[in-house]
């Protein structure tokens, strides 16, 4: 899995703003909900980074073209992508720990090597924890159809 | 984490190649507000709050780079040499990102691991975190060093003023 920015090049730039603006939302917002699944799953810790990465994205996207949209509407959708960022930034977090902490580990003595290990347990239990609040709005998501809300809004002209 | 700044003077229905010339800038800008606070290696927050902006910046470079160079006419190719300067100012973006996302984690991992000590109480003498500690304390102030060396030899090559120059200027049609 790579993390790269949205290919832009069918995007043309003569076209006005607010055409480009829907285009581009949509397709990250396709990139970062075909992450989800392998996030829920956990197994592989690359499907939360690049779900985060492309949050993060989408939300730069959004910053710039906030002109482009009917306010009310638009905030409630930026305040959910919003909240993906931080509930995902949490499990990314500890992921990233834990991973140098593992590769710490290979490099001490014996030794020296118990208080990481401790260390790294701690980082595992709060990880789960971290999940769950991922989990839940992923569950609230599905549940309120926040996937068809958003496209409908974004892909209306 | 600061928010990001409210970009103005957003034009809907103009093309999409003039507004990057209307954004663009001002995410720049939006960089070089915190550039008042990074001379001093304790101000951990405003480094942070740097590195999320230049984060901005690079995203939003990357999503107007079809907006440079000159266009032809019945064309969306753009011209060699423009792409190559854009990539080239992207380049810069993305190094000062990376260094700073180097700052930030080891203030990150330092905070872990100190809390890490006191929670545990294993207090100074833990043999496995403390070195960790110290090593973790130099790596930070090498990449600090490094990064305000990086950011002086841009701010001497006018690096400001040559990025939104480019990113200000009009293109050519041929």
């Amino acid at each position: 899995m790579e993390t790269t920015a949205l290919k832009t090049e069918h995007i043309s730039p003569d076209e006005t703003l607010e055409v480009c603006a829907r285009q581009i939302i949509v397709n990250y917002f396709h990139q970062m909900m075909s992450y989800k699944e392998g996030a829920k799953v956990g197994s592989d810790i690359e499907f939360v980074h690049q779900m985060r990465v492309t949050s993060r994205r989408l939300r730069a996207a959004m910053d710039n073209f906030v002109d482009c949209f009917p306010e009310k509407a638009f905030n409630k959708h930026y305040k959910t992508v919003k909240s993906i960022t931080r509930t995902l930034g949490a499990v990314r977090d500890l992921d990233v720990l834990i991973t140098r902490f593992e590769k710490e580990l290979a490099t001490l003595p014996e030794s020296e090597q118990a208080d990481i290990r401790g260390l790294i347990e701690h980082l595992q239990q709060e990880r789960e924890e971290a999940r769950k609040p991922m989990l839940r709005l992923f569950a609230k998501l599905e549940e309120t159809g926040f996937e068809r809300k958003f496209l409908t809004f974004f892909q209306a002209l | 984490m600061a928010k990001a700044h409210k970009i103005s003077g957003v034009k809907p229905l103009c093309s999409y190649r003039e507004n990057a010339r209307i954004i663009l800038p001002q995410k720049v800008e939006e960089v070089y507000t915190w550039e008042p606070f990074i001379r001093d290696a304790a101000r951990r927050e405003e480094l942070h709050n740097m590195r999320i902006s230049i984060k901005r910046l690079r995203y939003t470079m990357e999503l107007f780079r079809v907006a440079y160079g000159s266009p032809k006419r019945d064309s969306r190719e753009v011209t060699v040499g423009d792409d190559k300067r854009f990539v080239e100012f992207l380049g810069v973006i993305v190094d000062l990102q990376e260094i700073l996302g180097d700052i930030h984690d080891a203030d990150v991992v330092l905070e872990v691991l100190t809390d890490y000590m006191r929670q545990s109480e294993r207090g100074t003498a833990a043999p496995g975190i403390a070195p960790l500690i110290a090593q973790m304390k130099e790596a930070r102030d090498g990449d600090y060093e490094k990064f305000l060396e990086t950011w002086e030899q841009l701010s001497a090559a006018d690096f400001k003023r040559k990025l939104l120059s480019f990113l200000l200027a009009e293109p050519i049609q041929s």
